[in-house]
C-alpha cells in the first residue's frame, strides 16, 4: 500500500517557507482542534522560527501566529510553496 | 432585567470591553461545578438592568479546555437574551468563525469590532454597512483599552434586546443541506436555540447536543459514513472549510487592506524576545525584573504595612481584659493567637497585590504565551507544559517565592493533566517563608558553609519539582486528560491600569476571603491542641512561687521610694506592669522626635498617676522604673517558661511525642515534631516555635546560639531538619488554594500528604546512611542534592513511549 511518507510535513518547512496544507493526519480533538484553527486543505501556512531549543515551532496560518509542538505538526501534510 | 453574554475568541480584547462596560462593580464567582472564573456584572441604561456576563474566551463550539466548556454550556442553557460577539477588527476573517456560530445560535447578536485603533494603523478599512448588511445584525466600532464605543454598545444592546425573533442567518452548507433538513425534523425537544444549530452540532458528532435533542448516535455514523462515500467529504473538515470559505467571501466584500509592506511591531519585539540567543536572557531579565518588583519591592513595603498592622493589634489588646501578671486570662490568650495569625497572612498582601498586578500584565502584554514557547520542551519532559513557567517561577525558582500566587496562576493551562501536575507541583518550589527557618538552623550549625548551603537548598528544590512532576503524571495522572500544545501567539498589547489594577485586586480579595477565612478556622484548632489539657497544678505552683518571689522583690524595692502609696496594692503593681508593657510595644512602633512626643502626651493624659513610673524624670521615679523593668522581664520570662510547659504538656505535644516512633529515624524528637506541625498554620511560626522552645531558661541568648549549644542535636540533624522542611507543603494557605484550583479535597488531601510522607522517608535514609557512614552535615546535603540531580535528570532524559496523538490510517 503506497504511503503518504514522502510527503513533507509542516514540521519540515525551514523558516521562512511557505507551504500549503494537503492533509491532516490527526483524528479526534485534535483533528478538530487543528480544523477550528484553520488547518484546512489549500490554505497556506509559513514556517516562522523555532523555538530556541528547536521544539515547538511557530508559525503564520489565517493571518495570525500559532505555536505547537513538532509532534503535532509532523502530522499536517504540506506542499511546498514558492 | 435583560441577560448579555459577552462571548467571543481569545485574544479578541473581550475583557478590555467587559471593563468599560462595567465599571469597577464587578463580580467575581466560579461556574458550577469548575474552577472557572464567571465574572459578571449588573450594568444600568436607559432606565433598564442588564446583568452582563463575560465568558471565557473560544475559537468555536468545541470543548478542549475548561474555559470552552463552560462557554459553551452557559450560551446553550442560561437564558441569554443577547449575545455581545467581541471581535478583533484587525483579523476579522478568523474571527469570523466563531460569528457564524453564534448568529446560527437564533438569538439577538450585536457584533463589536473591537481594536479598531490598531485595525486603523494597519490601513483596514472596514465596511460597516455592509457587514451589517450581510449578517443581518448591528455592528458597532469599539476600542476597548481606550474607552471608546460604550455608548454604542449599550444602545445597541438595548435595541436588540427590544428584537423580536429576525430571520434567522444561514450559511449554505451545500450537499449537507438535506441532511441538516432530515436531522432538523428528528429533534424532538424545544428550545431557545434554533433547530437549525443544533442539527449542525449534531451532524459535526457533538455528543453533547445529540444527547440533549435526542438524536440516535446510529443515525449520526449513518449519515456520517453516507457523506463519506457519497461526496468523499469528511463531515469535521467540511463544516470547517466552508466555514472559512464563507468568512473569506465576506472579508473580501466588507475590508480592504492596505499593505503597506512595513513590518509590524509585534514581528519586530519578537526578532528580539524570540530569538535564538535572546530568548533565554530575556525571559531571565523578566523574571528577575519580577522577582525585583515583587518579592523584593513588596518586602519593601511591608516594612510600611507592618506598623499599620501591628498598631491594629494593640489596639485590639487595649481591649482586652488585662493579664494579672502571670495570669493571662484565657479569652485575651486566644484573642491575641487569632490576630497574630491574620496579621501574618495579611502581611503577605502588598506582595500579592504586586504580584498579581505583574501577572495581569504579562497576560495582557501578550508574553505568557511566549514564555510556554520559550521552555515548552524543557517542561514537555516532565509532563508539564510550556506554561508552567509562571506558577512555578511564582512559587519560588532560586530566591523564595510564594506558591499562593502560584497555584493560582495555573488556571491558564490548557492542558488538564499539566494544570493539575503542575497544581501539585509548585508547592515544592522554594517558599520564602521557609527561609528564616534555614536561616535559624544554618546560622546555628554551618555558619561557616551559610552560602554553600543556602545555594543547594535553593537550587534543589527544581530538581525535585520537576522529578515529582515526572513521578505524578506517569502514575496518578496518568488517566487524566491532555491536550494538544496549540497556542495563538497574539499581538502584543499595552495593558490598561484599570483591567490590570482590577485584576490584581480581584484576586487579593479572593486571598483574603477563601484563604484567610479557612485558615482562620484552622487557627483556632491549634489553639485549642496547644492550650489544652494545660499545666499541671504542682507544676503551675513552682511557677506561681517564683511570680510571689520576684513581687516581693519588687514590693521591697518600692518601698525604699516616695511613690509606694501608688503601688502598695496588687492590683496597683499589675496595672503598673501592664501600662510599663504597652507603652513600650506603642514606643517601638514610633521613630520620630514628635510622634514620641505625642505619645508621652497621650499616655499621660490616660494615667496621669502611673505614667512618670512608667517614663521617669529622676529621682525616685527612676527607681521604681528599674524595679518595674525587672518585673517585667521575670514576668515574661515566667509566662515563657509557662508557655513551653503547656505545649509539651498539650494535645499536640502529645501528638509529637507520638510520632518519635516513626521521626526518630529522622532525628526528630518531639520537640521538633511540635514546630513542625505547628508551623504548618503558617511557615513563620516554625522558627518561633522552635525558637520559644529553645529559649526555655536560657534567656538572653539567640535562638541560634541556643540551639546549637543545646547539645541534643548534631549537624546530621539540622540537615535531615532541612530535608524534611525542603519537601514537605509550605502551608495551609497553600492547600486552600490547592483545593481552590484543582476542585477536590482529594488533590488536598495529596498534596499534603505525599509530601510528608517523601519528607519524612527521604530525611530518615540521608539520616540514617550519615550516621551509618559517619558523613559531615555538609556531605549529607551535598549527597542529598546530587541525587536529587540525578534523579531529575536521568527522569528528563528518560523516553515517554506512548505516542501522545492517534495518526489515521
Amino acid at each position: 500500500m503506497p504511503t503518504s511518507i514522502q510527503q513533507p510535513s509542516l514540521a519540515d518547512l525551514i523558516t521562512g517557507q511557505q507551504g500549503v496544507i494537503q492533509d491532516c493526519l490527526a483524528q479526534g480533538t485534535l483533528k478538530l482542534k487543528l480544523l477550528n484553527m484553520g488547518f484546512i486543505p489549500g490554505t497556506k501556512v509559513t514556517m516562522i522560527r523555532n523555538a530556541p531549543l528547536r521544539d515547538p515551532i511557530e508559525i503564520s496560518i489565517q493571518n495570525y501566529l500559532l505555536t505547537l509542538r513538532r509532534s503535532e505538526a509532523k502530522l499536517i501534510m504540506v506542499k511546498y510553496h514558492g | 432585567m435583560v441577560n448579555v453574554a459577552l462571548a467571543g475568541q481569545p485574544n479578541s480584547g473581550k475583557s478590555t470591553i467587559f471593563n468599560m462596560l462595567s465599571g469597577v462593580n464587578q463580580h467575581v464567582a466560579n461556574y458550577p461545578g469548575v474552577t472557572v472564573d464567571k465574572m459578571s456584572a449588573n450594568v444600568k441604561y436607559a432606565g433598564n438592568n442588564y446583568q452582563i456576563v463575560d465568558l471565557p474566551g473560544t475559537y468555536s463550539f468545541s470543548m478542549f479546555s475548561l474555559e470552552e466548556q463552560v462557554a459553551k454550556t452557559f450560551l446553550l442553557d442560561e437564558d441569554t437574551d443577547v449575545i455581545v460577539n467581541v471581535v478583533d477588527a484587525s483579523n476579522l476573517r478568523r474571527n469570523l468563525y466563531l460569528t457564524f456560530q453564534l448568529l446560527e445560535l437564533g438569538k439577538p447578536v450585536v457584533l463589536v469590532l473591537n481594536m479598531m485603533d490598531i485595525a486603523a494603523r494597519r490601513q483596514i478599512t472596514i465596511d460597516i454597512e455592509q457587514l451589517s448588511l450581510l449578517l443581518n445584525v448591528q455592528v458597532v466600532k469599539a476600542t476597548g483599552s481606550k474607552r471608546l464605543g460604550k455608548a454604542d454598545i449599550m444602545a445597541a444592546i438595548a435595541t436588540a434586546s427590544q428584537q423580536e425573533q429576525t430571520q434567522l442567518f444561514k450559511i449554505n452548507y451545500n450537499q449537507f443541506e438535506p441532511y441538516l433538513a432530515q436531522l432538523e425534523e428528528q429533534i424532538s425537544i424545544e428550545s431557545t436555540i434554533s433547530r437549525r444549530w443544533l442539527a449542525i452540532k449534531a451532524l459535526e458528532g457533538d455528543a453533547l447536543i445529540v444527547e440533549k435533542t435526542g438524536i440516535k448516535q446510529q443515525l449520526i455514523d449513518d449519515l456520517t459514513d453516507e457523506i463519506h462515500k457519497r461526496y468523499d467529504l469528511d463531515v469535521d473538515q467540511g463544516f470547517a472549510r466552508l466555514r472559512y470559505d464563507n468568512a473569506d467571501t465576506l472579508f473580501h466584500e466588507c475590508v480592504k487592506e492596505h499593505r503597506s509592506g512595513q513590518e509590524n511591531l509585534t514581528n519586530k519585539i519578537d526578532r528580539v524576545v524570540l530569538n535564538h540567543w535572546l530568548a533565554f536572557p530575556v525571559l531571565g531579565a523578566v523574571i528577575y525584573l519580577i522577582y525585583q518588583l515583587s518579592i523584593v519591592g513588596g518586602y519593601e513595603l511591608t516594612n510600611y504595612t507592618w506598623p499599620i498592622l501591628a498598631s491594629i493589634k494593640n489596639w485590639i489588646i487595649g481591649w482586652l481584659p488585662q493579664a494579672q501578671f502571670i495570669d493571662v486570662p484565657p479569652i485575651t490568650d486566644f484573642v491575641i493567637w487569632m490576630v497574630n495569625s491574620t496579621i501574618a497572612l495579611l502581611n503577605y498582601v502588598p506582595i500579592f497585590f504586586i504580584l498579581f498586578g505583574l501577572i495581569a500584565i504579562l497576560e495582557d502584554v501578550g508574553y505568557m504565551p511566549r514564555m510556554a514557547f520559550i521552555l515548552d520542551r524543557v517542561f514537555k519532559r516532565y509532563g508539564l507544559h510550556g506554561q508552567s513557567t509562571l506558577p512555578l517561577v511564582l512559587g519560588g525558582a532560586l530566591v523564595g517565592g510564594c506558591a499562593v500566587p502560584g497555584v493560582m496562576a495555573t488556571k491558564g493551562i490548557a492542558d488538564e493533566r499539566a494544570r493539575l501536575a503542575t497544581i501539585l507541583t509548585v508547592p515544592y518550589m522554594n517558599c520564602m517563608a521557609k527561609v528564616p527557618f534555614y536561616t535559624l538552623l544554618l546560622g546555628a550549625f554551618f555558619p561557616e558553609q551559610m552560602t554553600l548551603m543556602m545555594f543547594y537548598i535553593s537550587t534543589v528544590t527544581l530538581f525535585i519539582a520537576l522529578s515529582v512532576a515526572r513521578l505524578i503524571t506517569a502514575t496518578f495522572l496518568s488517566n487524566k486528560e491532555t491536550a494538544p500544545f496549540i497556542m495563538e501567539l497574539p499581538a502584543y498589547h499595552l495593558p490598561t491600569v484599570k483591567g490590570v489594577l482590577l485584576s490584581a485586586l480581584q484576586r487579593v480579595w479572593l486571598y483574603i476571603k477563601k484563604v484567610v477565612t479557612i485558615v482562620l478556622a484552622i487557627a483556632v484548632v491549634l489553639f485549642v491542641l496547644l492550650q489544652y489539657p494545660g499545666i499541671p497544678a504542682e507544676t503551675m505552683g513552682q511557677f506561681r512561687l517564683s511570680a510571689e518571689k520576684a513581687l516581693s522583690d519588687f514590693d521591697h524595692k518600692a518601698q525604699k521610694t516616695g511613690h509606694y502609696q501608688l503601688v502598695d496594692e496588687q492590683m496597683e503593681v499589675f496595672a503598673l506592669l501592664n501600662l510599663y508593657d504597652q507603652y513600650k510595644a506603642q514606643r517601638m512602633l514610633t521613630s520620630s522626635k514628635e510622634a514620641v512626643d505625642s505619645l508621652d502626651q497621650a499616655f499621660m493624659a490616660a494615667n496621669p498617676e502611673l505614667f512618670p513610673l512608667v517614663r521617669p524624670q529622676g529621682g525616685d521615679a527612676k527607681k521604681i522604673n528599674k524595679a518595674v523593668r525587672k518585673l517585667s522581664k521575670v514576668s515574661k520570662k515566667i509566662r515563657m517558661a509557662m508557655k513551653n510547659e503547656k505545649i509539651s504538656n498539650s494535645f499536640l505535644g502529645m501528638f509529637g511525642r507520638a510520632l518519635e516512633p516513626v521521626s526518630q529515624y529522622c532525628g526528630f524528637d518531639w520537640r521538633i515534631n511540635v514546630a513542625f506541625l505547628s508551623s504548618f498554620a503558617a511557615r513563620e511560626s516554625a522558627v518561633a516555635t522552635l525558637g520559644s522552645i529553645y529559649e526555655n531558661g536560657q534567656q538572653g541568648q539567640r535562638a541560634e546560639n541556643a540551639l546549637a549549644s543545646d547539645g541534643a542535636y548534631t549537624p546530621l540533624h539540622a540537615v535531615a531538619m532541612l530535608i524534611f522542611m525542603i519537601l514537605s507543603p509550605p502551608c495551609i494557605a497553600t492547600m486552600v488554594v490547592v483545593k481552590l484550583q484543582s476542585n477536590s479535597y482529594r488533590w488536598m488531601a495529596f498534596a499534603t500528604i505525599f509530601p510528608i510522607s517523601l519528607g519524612l522517608i527521604t530525611s530518615a535514609l540521608f539520616f540514617t546512611m550519615a550516621t551509618h557512614l559517619g558523613w559531615s552535615g555538609e556531605e549529607m546535603m551535598r549527597y542529598f542534592y546530587l541525587s536529587a540531580a540525578a534523579i531529575a535528570i536521568a527522569l528528563g532524559l528518560s523516553n515517554r513511549k506512548k505516542p501522545e496523538w492517534s495518526v489515521s490510517k
